[in-house]
């Protein structure tokens, strides 16, 4: 894989030693001449010399064709412009923007960068993620948050608990890839009862990421959740009553 | 909606006064916006139109200070390449402003910009070319 990795100072440092095997192609290009000397000396990497947001750098440096464009420049609108550059006049696969300021993160993806990323924004998300839900649903972002693995450990008042997947009517959006209980995993079909306490992946699209927690924390209601405080297994003659109880819910309303 | 009348220059320094000096006199509604308040000195004193002293890629700033939503037209001529380009594409893909002219030192920096809505590059380098070019003839003849 061809990397390229503009400006930076002990980012770049850390990223050049991540990267730096027999399976990738390194180009380092830095704008601060001290910083270039110190990276040649420590790394024994080739630098070259310039601000990457210029046609005549990134050519001497030959970017074309390379498979990621890294931009740590200090300003925002540096790594905007270096980026923009790469991607248009250097056909580089994919541009990675460091950003400092969060807010430009949305904005940036929404001007046509491919991957923008922002170390307070991420902070920013995954605080928010520890405090969703007591900490019990997570939610980690794949392919340049196209893609949502949610994880939620299910406590016993959640509406799914004790039901047949088949039959809590999972949104079609998601689909369940894969249930831990004690410590085993289980890949899931239709007739899998989930129990309280298990903890469930679920693989979804980004915009139905809302629809798919407002799912998960689907409460039981105050009738139903009050015969089952305990974690323990419920049995089985339980289980039609509820499903009654729940129908007759649904048939109530329909007739309001 | 956009008010045809209203003009945002960005960057004050001779050009971006110049411009907003003229727009002003022909009585268009200007906004002028530079993160330097020593910028605004060049500016006419009879200059009427507001003076927004904000960093230019506070998105906040272009919204709550300039309302830019609404102006016909943005001048884009602060001295950094970056910050034009950056503003281009802002005020073309996020504002969609009816017209854009931005100003790049840089001549490779407009090919960046080719294919924006409503955007157009100038570059002193190429003025200036043109200009000699045409004083050298003159000389000739």
């Amino acid at each position: 894989m061809h990397i390229v990795i503009a400006n930076g100072d002990s980012d770049a440092a850390y990223i050049i030693d991540m990267f730096n095997t027999k399976e990738n192609r390194l180009t380092v290009i830095n704008g601060n001449e001290a910083v270039a000397q110190t990276l040649m000396e420590r790394k024994h990497i080739a630098v070259t010399i310039g601000d990457p947001w210029h046609n005549t750098i990134l050519e001497a440096a030959r970017v074309y064709d390379a498979d990621i464009f890294i931009s740590l420049c200090k300003k925002d609108t540096d790594n905007f412009a270096s980026c923009l550059i790469a991607k248009r006049n250097f056909h580089v696969k994919k541009c990675i923007c460091a950003v400092s300021n969060p807010s430009n993160v949305e904005l940036y993806k929404k001007l046509g960068l491919d991957v923008v990323l922002s170390s307070t924004y991420l902070l920013a998300k995954s605080i928010k993620n520890e405090s969703n839900a007591e900490s019990l649903i997570k939610s980690l972002s794949l392919d340049n948050e196209k893609i949502v693995m949610i994880e939620a450990t299910l406590l016993p008042k959640y509406w799914i608990c004790d039901q047949a997947i088949k039959d809590m009517g999972f949104p079609k959006t998601a689909s369940i890839a894969y249930v831990v209980r004690d410590y085993n995993f289980i890949i899931p079909n239709g007739d899998l009862i989930l129990r309280p306490r298990d903890t469930i992946v679920v693989a979804c699209a980004k915009e139905n990421e809302v629809e798919i927690l407002r799912f998960l924390k689907r409460q039981k209601t105050t009738v139903e959740a009050a015969p089952a405080p305990a974690p323990e297994e419920p049995k089985e003659e339980e289980r039609p009553a509820k499903k009654k109880d729940s129908s007759a819910k649904t048939t109530k309303k329909k007739t309001k | 909606m956009a008010n045809k009348n209203k003009t945002i220059v960005i960057g004050v320094g001779r050009l971006g006064s110049g411009i907003a000096n003229r727009a002003a006199a022909k009585g268009q509604d200007v906004i002028v916006v530079d993160p330097n308040p020593k910028a605004f000195y060049g500016l006419d004193d009879t200059f009427s139109g507001f003076k927004v002293n904000a960093d230019s890629t506070d998105m906040f700033a272009l919204e709550e200070h300039c309302d830019i939503k609404t102006a016909g037209q943005v001048v884009i001529v602060t001295g950094d390449d970056n910050v034009n380009l950056f503003l281009a594409y802002v005020c073309s893909l996020v504002y969609a402003v009816p017209r854009v002219t931005v100003r790049f030192d840089d001549p490779d920096k407009g090919a960046l910009v080719e294919g924006l809505p409503n955007v157009k590059a100038i570059y002193p380098f190429d003025l200036t070319l043109v200009k000699y070019n045409e004083l050298e003839q003159d000389e000739r003849k």
